[in-house]
């Protein structure tokens, strides 16, 4: 066995070590608040980790170049696997900081909360290393798992116990079938890892079963990434579970249910398009069109955005629909749900901090409690507008260049496949509008419920770390809207590797 | 080549198949279809023994005995000790169906995938022989462990730490303030 490559592990490493401090650090002190900044010194340092590993080529005690390959092929870090790292890195810390505000207004464990944040967020950084189905699928669980119980935490309601049980039986259900359609698929190729899984693919693909052992694979990260039909938990958990949790739940955990994905198609099945390419389109389909007519309906915050946060799924998925066609850039598909989701990821996390503030203040996330929000809380409903009319895709924030590069993928295949999506797309960006507009028009325009006192919701104040992420969140917004170049270098550092496959 | 009824039953190993399938799937459907939830695990107890006796005549010793002993070892008993110290009717014939509007499209889905599964295995598999090979050893397997999958390895310990933590976590009585 050759010596490990410790660098590479590093940033995996680190977040281990985070895991274990952030108990011990609980344990033995009595400010809850220790752990939290354990956490995200863990976090922090972690990303610098993976900055090394990035800019490896610049640094002098870095010695090695290009994609490191570990375990025969089961580990590797490329730029694929950095950025979604560095993503979800991003994601745990931005979580720990709305938590910490958000976990002192109830009676909640702290020191445990983190811990399986933390624990999330290692699981999801070894799934975007992990290329092989063994290895994805154990990290897959910690991220699984720990959503489970998370969901749950607010122990005295009874909607997070029905969210937390509700999402644990579709989870276990979604794993069931994943694991079946790995079994059948390592049956007919002999191998699970996927570059080896990939070089077989071409001789099995006309059996019947290979076949159905990848829809499989695709079904069970459909319930993980919350696309139509597999979205029915999507709503009530994401009501049910701490708003902090939820906001984890739509960006880490859903990320980490696209890594899946994005590794099975293209690495593992990238020379067989046609079985995946037609089934995503459907449901990338129908992911929008359903997520967003639903959404109009909603009258709660946080369920407008769990139904919302589905039809941005199917928006993500649309490339993968487009690479359906024969001949496609499959490069091009890639990058485009690698960028899409990076910017999905910071507008999200950032329109839940907000929702979350204005939510604990006015003691509702019913819509029609936060009518005038913009007589009370200015800069709230500001950066409130902001998020929502990025996950809009209005320029000039960051969300129109995700919209514009799914939009130049899908229709730069050339083909009805990649065309007829964009027309769905489109139109979804239409109605999309429709609810995001409704929440702003609410929040600037509507008088406030008589019954609230504008003195009491004027004195509040926002707790420090929520506005440090509401800061940070905002400033990645307006920078990654006005210089979209550098989501799209990310895009393209991710994508590097498609073009060594020679498709 | 296709194998004629009396063929199949010329063969011995036919016939331990059987004495070990038949009961197998018979338990499966009790485990189902049965009304009281203590039988309902003992019926899965017969059913898992039945596949691990399988896998024994597969010669996956290693698979048959980790069946064995994770699952009717330790899985089984936790669902007892879980049945026991929580209010679950123990022991009575508790109305644990369902209605027949949720029962009817959940069998039909069943059948319909079972349907399936059996026709693409037969289309890919058909009357192939599997090749005589020699079992993996068990050490052999441990020795991966350690080497190759050393990553899935140690992450497994973090999925069982975060299940423990969390699970005492949500489980655990707290009436006094949390803090």
């Amino acid at each position: 066995m050759d010596a490990i490559d410790y660098h590479a592990l590093l940033p995996e490493i680190i977040l281990a070590v985070t895991v274990l401090a952030t108990l011990l650090v609980d344990l033995f002190t009595s400010r809850k608040s220790f752990a939290a900044i354990t956490a995200m010194i863990g976090m922090f340092a972690s990303f610098v980790a993976i900055l090394t590993l990035a800019f490896c080529d610049n640094l002098t005690f870095c010695t090695s170049t290009g994609d490191r390959v570990l375990f025969g092929g089961s580990f590797v870090v490329d730029g694929y696997a950095i950025v979604l790292q560095g993503l979800f890195i991003f994601a745990g810390f931005i979580v720990v900081l709305m938590s910490v505000g958000y976990l002192e207004t109830d009676r909640y464990y702290e020191g445990e909360f983190y811990f399986l944040i933390v624990s999330a967020v290692l699981g999801a950084a070894v799934m975007a290393s992990s290329r092989d189905f063994i290895s994805m699928i154990v990290a897959l669980e910690i991220v699984s798992g720990s959503g489970f119980l998370l969901a749950g935490w607010r122990k005295g309601d009874a909607r997070s116990n029905e969210a937390s049980l509700k999402f644990f039986i579709i989870g276990v259900l979604a794993l069931a079938l994943l694991l079946f359609g790995v079994s059948l698929i390592y049956g007919l190729t002999g191998t699970q890892v996927f570059s080896e899984i990939a070089a077989a693919s071409s001789s099995v693909e006309d059996i019947a079963l290979f076949n159905l052992g990848a829809i499989f694979v695709l079904l069970g990260f459909g319930f993980k990434v919350s696309a139509v039909p597999f979205h029915f938990w999507t709503p009530d958990v994401y009501e049910g579970s701490p708003p902090p949790v939820t906001a984890w739940l739509s960006v880490g955990s859903k990320g980490a249910g696209f890594v899946g994905l994005l590794s099975v198609c293209y690495l593992a099945l990238p020379s067989v398009t046609e079985i995946w390419g037609p089934v995503l389109w459907l449901v990338a389909a129908l992911s929008m069109t359903i997520g967003n007519i639903v959404a109009i309906k909603q009258t709660n915050v946080i369920r407008l955005l769990g139904y919302s946060s589905i039809a941005q799924a199917g928006f993500m998925l649309a490339p993968f629909g487009a690479a359906a066609a024969t001949g496609a850039d499959l490069s091009q598909t890639f990058s485009a749900t690698v960028t899409y989701l990076v910017i999905y990821a910071v507008m999200n996390l950032g329109a839940f901090a907000v929702v979350i503030i204005v939510g604990t203040r006015v003691g509702s996330y019913e819509l029609e409690r936060w009518s005038g929000l913009n007589t009370w809380a200015p800069g709230l409903a500001l950066s409130l507008a902001a998020f929502f009319m990025s996950l809009a895709g209005i320029p000039p924030l960051a969300g129109w260049f995700a919209k514009f590069v799914m939009f130049s993928a899908t229709i730069g295949v050339g083909s009805w496949w990649g065309y007829s999506i964009a027309i769905v797309a489109a139109l979804n960006a239409v109605i999309a509008l429709v609810y995001y507009l409704k929440v702003l028009k609410s929040a600037f325009f509507d008088t406030v419920p008589a019954d609230l006192d504008v003195a009491t919701l004027e004195a509040g104040t926002v707790p420090g770390p929520t506005s440090f992420a509401i800061g940070l969140t905002a400033a990645a917004v307006l920078v990654l809207g006005i210089f979209p170049g550098l989501a799209a270098n990310l895009g393209d550092f991710s994508s590097d590797f498609l073009a060594t496959l020679g498709l | 080549m296709t194998v004629t009824i009396s063929e199949f039953f010329k063969e011995s190993a036919n016939w331990a198949f059987l004495a070990i399938a038949v009961p197998t799937l018979f338990a499966g459907w009790r485990t189902v279809t049965s009304n009281n939830i203590v039988r309902a695990v003992l019926y899965l107890v017969v059913s898992l023994g039945g596949t691990a006796g399988l896998f024994f005549m597969l010669g996956a010793e290693f698979v048959g005995w980790t069946v064995v002993l994770v699952y009717i070892g330790a899985v089984i008993i936790l669902f007892l000790i879980g049945i026991m110290i929580t209010r679950a009717p123990l022991g009575q014939e508790a109305d644990l169906s369902h209605a027949m509007n949720v029962k009817a499209p959940a069998a039909l889905l069943s059948t319909v995938v079972f349907g399936v599964i059996t026709w693409a295995m037969i289309d890919a598999f058909g009357n192939n022989m599997i090749p005589p090979f020699e079992p993996t050893a068990t050490s052999d397997l441990s020795l991966l462990l350690f080497d190759r999958f050393v990553i899935p390895f140690e992450v497994v310990s973090f999925v069982l730490l975060a299940a423990l933590i969390g699970g005492i976590a949500i489980a655990r009585q707290d009436e006094e303030v949390v803090s």
